[in-house]
């Protein structure tokens, strides 16, 4: 079996678009979380999202080769060429023929949708725009990024809602460990900010009024996000014989489904996820260091998943240090796994474990060291992922310092 | 008064498929096996029939049917009793305003 190293990392984020503001912004707590702008937005309730901002797909793409792109493909697009240039990776023909592209998304195309039905029933319009399933199939990140990169191995999109980021790198990590490919690139976009998609989540009676407090007792439920991460996977005698810099080993991936309830996360679901983790990386459960967390900051993902990871770590449970990331960076659904995983890999890529940011008053149901609100230097050799979804769909991935 | 609550029994009888006879305005939610997405089901049918708005956040509710809305000025949503005074006192907010 190869072993898989992470040797590039590309972010679209409501804290920027670049690793020098990304990573800082993480370890300081310094959420994206605030007021948003939507076209159509007047009946919404909800006030804030965590927003990219400062994107300009304009200059960032040729006008043909934006016309079939959807706002969630445009955010997988430049996070791959990000991840591809941070690797410092020479994508020659060949050995682009033979690089996977693996992309999560919750929703895809929401902002094509939105806009091409409100030209339908909003203006009774009797024509959409000939580009509009390009723009908003589910597959387009991975296809367009495909495209733009050149890269014809193994192309397909993940589509297991909140854990999909997660699902899509560890497929990846599995391809590039059985030997299907030597290089992936794999993470999430997801772009679903638009006024529709909103009013459904308003409807499921779980978003936050003020701001996402994860494991805080005075939590609120969750804000939505966007954005996308993609990593750069290689195998790592590969990355080792052109002298990459490697940000962190992909040591295992879990997977597991509840069979429950279709929004309500189940504590053994989450926890036999993160034993598969353990078990496909052959470690054991006192080696792991950190845990970012899902971390939705709903009443009941937090408390759930505080008793998953009682279950899995036993009295370590309380020594190993859980944050989660969406305080800063919001909910980005498809995206938020891979964002996470980015986040992981840095942390242990540094040495410093990111804080729970907003974080208020310690929940008797949430005991664990959730770092609360300022960042650690510590140790950090063996650290773990986690994604739980809507519909019960969890993906774990464990990583270790290279 | 008497008609919402009818109305209310009704509404909730239909979302969980069950007789509406045996509902009282002292029948609690948690005793017909309400779930989370029960509750959210019958809000939404009560605000559609109603024309009203009801300030529900699921994480605000220590369980199902036992909900507190806290700041929403709902007071408890347990009986079906109290989701009929909820939504009587958001109705004549209506059309006081």
């Amino acid at each position: 079996m190869n072993r898989v190293v992470i040797t590039g990392i590309g972010v679209v984020s409501p804290v920027g678009c670049s690793l020098e503001d990304f990573w800082p912004a993480v370890v300081e707590g310094r959420s994206a979380i605030g007021p948003f702008s939507v076209t159509r937005s007047e009946r919404l309730s909800a006030r804030i999202a965590a927003q990219v901002s400062g994107f300009d797909p304009v200059a960032l793409f040729e006008p043909k080769q934006l016309g079939p792109m959807d706002r969630f493909a445009q955010f997988a697009v430049v996070a791959a060429r990000a991840a591809v240039r941070d690797a410092g990776l020479d994508l020659s023909e060949r050995l682009a023929l033979e690089t996977a592209t693996v992309i999560g998304n919750a929703s895809a195309g929401q902002t094509t949708l939105d806009d091409a039905y409100f030209r339908l029933y909003g203006e009774n319009s009797s024509r959409l725009h000939p580009l509009t399933i390009p723009r908003l199939m589910t597959s387009a990140g991975a296809s367009q990024i495909s495209m733009d990169l050149g890269l014809k191995g193994p192309t397909f999109c993940v589509g297991t809602a909140c854990a999909a980021g997660t699902h899509a790198i560890g497929l990846a990590f599995h391809m590039l460990r059985s030997g299907q490919a030597p290089v992936a690139v794999a993470g999430g976009a997801e772009a679903c900010l638009t006024a529709g998609t909103i009013k459904a989540w308003e409807a499921l009676r779980v978003l936050s009024q003020d701001t996402c407090r994860p494991f805080s007792r005075t939590r609120s439920g969750l804000v939505l996000g966007e954005g996308a991460a993609i990593l750069l996977l290689e195998e790592r005698a590969h990355a080792l014989a052109r002298g990459a810099r490697v940000y962190a080993e992909i040591l295992g991936f879990g997977m597991s489904a509840d069979a429950g309830d279709i929004t309500s996360s189940d504590p053994d679901g989450a926890a036999r996820a993160m034993r598969a983790a353990l078990r496909d990386a052959r470690r054991n459960a006192d080696e792991v260091d950190y845990v970012n967390a899902h971390g939705t900051g709903t009443t009941q993902n937090d408390r759930s998943e505080t008793v998953a990871l009682h279950d899995v770590f036993g009295p370590d449970a309380r020594r190993i240090a859980v944050s989660s990331s969406k305080a800063v960076l919001g909910h980005g659904l498809g995206a938020a796994g891979a964002l996470e995983m980015a986040v992981t890999a840095l942390a242990i890529h540094r040495q410093t474990i990111p804080p729970t940011a907003n974080f208020e008053e310690a929940d008797p149901d949430c005991d664990l060291d959730v770092v609360p609100n300022v960042a650690r230097q510590a140790k950090v050799n063996v650290a773990m992922s986690n994604s739980f979804a809507f519909g019960g769909l969890n993906a774990v991935l464990l990583a270790a310092r290279a | 008064m008497e008609a919402v609550t009818d109305e209310v029994r009704q509404i909730i009888a239909k979302e969980l498929k069950i007789p509406v006879e045996p509902l009282t305005p002292d029948t609690k939610l948690q005793d017909l096996g309400v779930e989370s997405l029960d509750l959210i089901e019958i809000i939404f049918a009560l605000e559609e029939r109603f024309d009203i708005s009801i300030p529900y956040n699921a994480n605000e509710a220590p369980a199902a049917g036992t909900a507190d809305a806290a700041g929403a000025g709902l007071g408890k949503l347990e009986t079906i009793g109290q989701i009929a005074a909820a939504v009587q006192g958001l109705i004549d907010t209506k059309t006081s305003a």
